[in-house]
């Protein structure tokens, strides 16, 4: 692992924030719950804990922005990187309550109508990525809570045809999809030391996939996901990510640089299943 | 404290749908009522009513259309879309512009976006004609790394090739619009402000049958304006509203000034994502997507008014009549190339009489 990388990625972070602690999704931007997020665990940053404790709805949940649609996926987020204490209680408490719908049965996209899983808004049914934080922030922090079960269900029912994951769907109209970096790293996260030919099957395809994906996010997630999983990851993974914050910046995007000072510094262990909570 | 996260920087606008672009705005007027007569593509939709605010779009008249030949994207294509531009009056001179891709997915084998150089080639042409400035945005739909999407399809490169800046559309400041129209209940949708603010916005799709609406254009291209961190990925909220009701209600929010559909090379099959490269050879171009669409969809050999969205689109968002249109350059009908549909789709073919199966919504998909 390469402290001067991180050194920088979290230089880049520490001016991306807001002056109310808190981070957007790009510097200069209304800090947002995600990103804020990601950015207090990477930096152990009061700071945006402090944001992110200001800024939760009473039931616990955080969101985007107001109106009918509200997408509540930030919170599992969240919940990883508060204290323990009311706040982070009060998101644990409420992820339960904002699952997924369950899918319909449906012979053009055949899904597990059984289960739920967690979505971007609570009024679809689950995606991979949403499930993935919520899976994560309950078997770290609230082992015991049933939802777990269905969470791990969603993510072996949507797996992709030889492994990995797409964004939530297995098939479309007879044709296999394939499966995504960003989202593959998301659910191997979830995975930690639970269903270990998933598991196994997934850092395949990140190990396989990574290197050719050319995106910061896609690539900070990977490295963290194999971190947690199974040791160092290759070292041209790495260098890729080094690489593309050179070139591009990660266009900008504070989540993704916060990603990346999160998979190659010490905050990572915030993540781990098992690990202190 | 306990206060819910509000919206930031995220305005409110006072005065939807008001604030920009007015020159547009069509003249002459038809009766509201023939577009949605009785066809099959009226199936899904069905609304008797008006379910949109008439002060906020004129009556719908006459449009004119370009279709231009284009078969390689390598050969004098910024001539090519300069030219397209002025067939149907496209006037930029002095205004900020916003080029909308269609980004939704990379894949090296086939042809799911709008093409990198097409759109390096628009940024040049509308510099041309005199637009204060070009930039391009994309919210790709399938894929939360957009810089992936960019760097992976060469646009990022393209873009840099002539110095246009890239705006994520999915990382945007936001804006929140009331809908002017309402078949789906959404009532609202944030957008990015670079959308709402820009002078001229300019939906350029790719040429593609889409597995749950029939064809995807100019119209369905406003989906990347949606913004995942509010709709997710892949902007599903939009299925579960109703993908048809959907694609009017957010071009209805967008309203996309220029349409340039890239059909040099296009999709058909299982499109968005999964279906084949399909060489049309073609470019069309419009001041109204609708009639834009209209038009590429008999380039497709689909009948638009077979297609449900663009039918009720027609009530009000532009002309979707064949012969209200003004065609300028080749006949889409003399040129078609028949785009092969999925067989829940026969019944779009023009010239057909299978008749519509069931409305289906593709909830289980974004694509």
């Amino acid at each position: 692992m390469s402290s001067a990388l991180h050194d920088r990625l979290a230089a880049a972070l520490r001016d991306a924030r807001g002056p109310d602690g808190g981070f957007g999704p790009r510097a200069g931007q209304a800090a947002e719950a995600e990103p804020t997020a990601v950015a207090a665990l990477a930096l152990d940053d009061p700071a945006g804990r402090g944001w992110l404790a200001d800024h939760q709805h009473r039931d616990g949940r955080f969101t985007v922005v107001p109106g009918p649609v509200e997408s509540t996926s930030a919170t599992a987020l969240a919940a990883l990187a508060l204290d323990p204490g009311p706040a982070r209680d009060r998101a644990l408490a409420v992820l339960p309550r904002l699952r997924a719908r369950r899918a319909a049965a449906d012979r053009l996209v055949p899904h597990d109508t059984a289960t739920r899983g967690w979505g971007w808004t609570p009024t679809t049914f689950g995606w991979v990525e949403p499930t993935a934080w919520a899976v994560l922030a309950l078997r770290r922090l609230r082992p015991a809570a049933p939802e777990i079960a269905d969470g791990l269900r969603v993510l072996a029912d949507r797996e992709c045809v030889g492994g990995g994951w797409n964004y939530g769907n297995r098939v479309v109209y007879g044709e296999a999809l394939a499966p995504f970096v960003q989202t593959t790293a998301a659910a191997v996260l979830a995975l930690q030391g639970a269903q270990p030919d998933l598991l196994a099957r997934g850092r395949r395809i990140l190990l396989e996939r990574a290197i050719d994906e050319q995106g910061g996010l896609s690539l900070a997630l990977t490295l963290a996901a194999l971190r947690l999983t199974g040791g160092e990851p290759p070292a041209e993974l790495e260098d890729a990510l080094a690489a593309r914050f050179a070139a591009t910046a990660f266009l900008g995007d504070v989540a993704a640089t916060a990603w990346a000072a999160l998979a190659t510094g010490p905050g990572l262990e915030r993540l781990r299943v098992g690990g202190e909570p | 404290m306990s206060t819910p996260t509000g919206p930031g920087d995220h305005e409110e606008s006072a005065t939807p749908g008001m604030d920009r672009r007015t020159f547009l705005l069509r003249t002459a007027e038809v009766g509201l009522g023939v577009a949605a007569a009785g066809l099959v593509g009226a199936r899904l939709l069905q609304h008797p009513a008006r379910p949109w605010d008439r002060s906020a779009f004129p009556p719908v008249g006459r449009s004119r259309v370009a279709v231009l030949r284009a078969t390689s994207y390598d050969r004098d294509l910024e001539a090519v879309v300069a030219d397209g531009l002025r067939q149907v009056g496209a006037d930029v001179r002095g205004k900020t512009v916003l080029l909308k891709p269609n980004l939704v997915e990379f894949d090296p084998l086939t042809a799911i976006n709008t093409d990198p150089r097409l759109v390096a080639a628009a940024v040049v042409a509308f510099r041309r004609l005199g637009a204060a400035s070009v930039s391009v945005g994309e919210g790709p739909g399938h894929r939360r790394d957009t810089e992936y999407v960019v760097s992976r399809s060469g646009l990022l490169d393209a873009l840099r090739a002539v110095e246009a800046p890239f705006v994520d559309l999915n990382t945007a400041p936001l804006v929140r619009r009331p809908l002017q129209s309402r078949f789906t209940d959404l009532r609202e949708l944030w957008l990015p402000d670079v959308v709402v603010r820009s002078d001229v916005v300019v939906s350029m799709p790719k040429m593609k049958t889409h597995h749950w609406g029939g064809v995807t254009l100019s119209l369905k291209n406003c989906f990347g304006c949606v913004p995942g961190r509010v709709y997710g990925w892949p902007k599903n909220v939009l299925h579960w509203a109703g993908l048809e009701q959907s694609i009017v209600d957010v071009a209805a929010a967008v309203r996309p000034d220029i349409a340039i559909v890239d059909g040099i090379v296009g999709m058909d099959g299982n499109g968005p994502i999964s279906g084949e490269r399909k060489n049309a050879g073609l470019l069309v171009f419009g001041t109204d997507p609708v009639a834009t669409d209209a038009t590429a969809a008999q380039a497709m050999g689909v009948d638009p008014e077979r297609v449900g969205y663009l039918t009720e689109a027609g009530r009000f968002l532009g002309q979707v009549h064949l012969d209200e249109l003004t065609q300028a350059g080749e006949d889409p009908g003399r040129v078609a190339v028949p785009f092969r549909l999925l067989p829940e789709f026969a019944h779009l073919r023009a010239g057909t009489t299978a008749s519509a199966p069931p409305a289906r919504s593709g909830k289980g998909s974004g694509a």
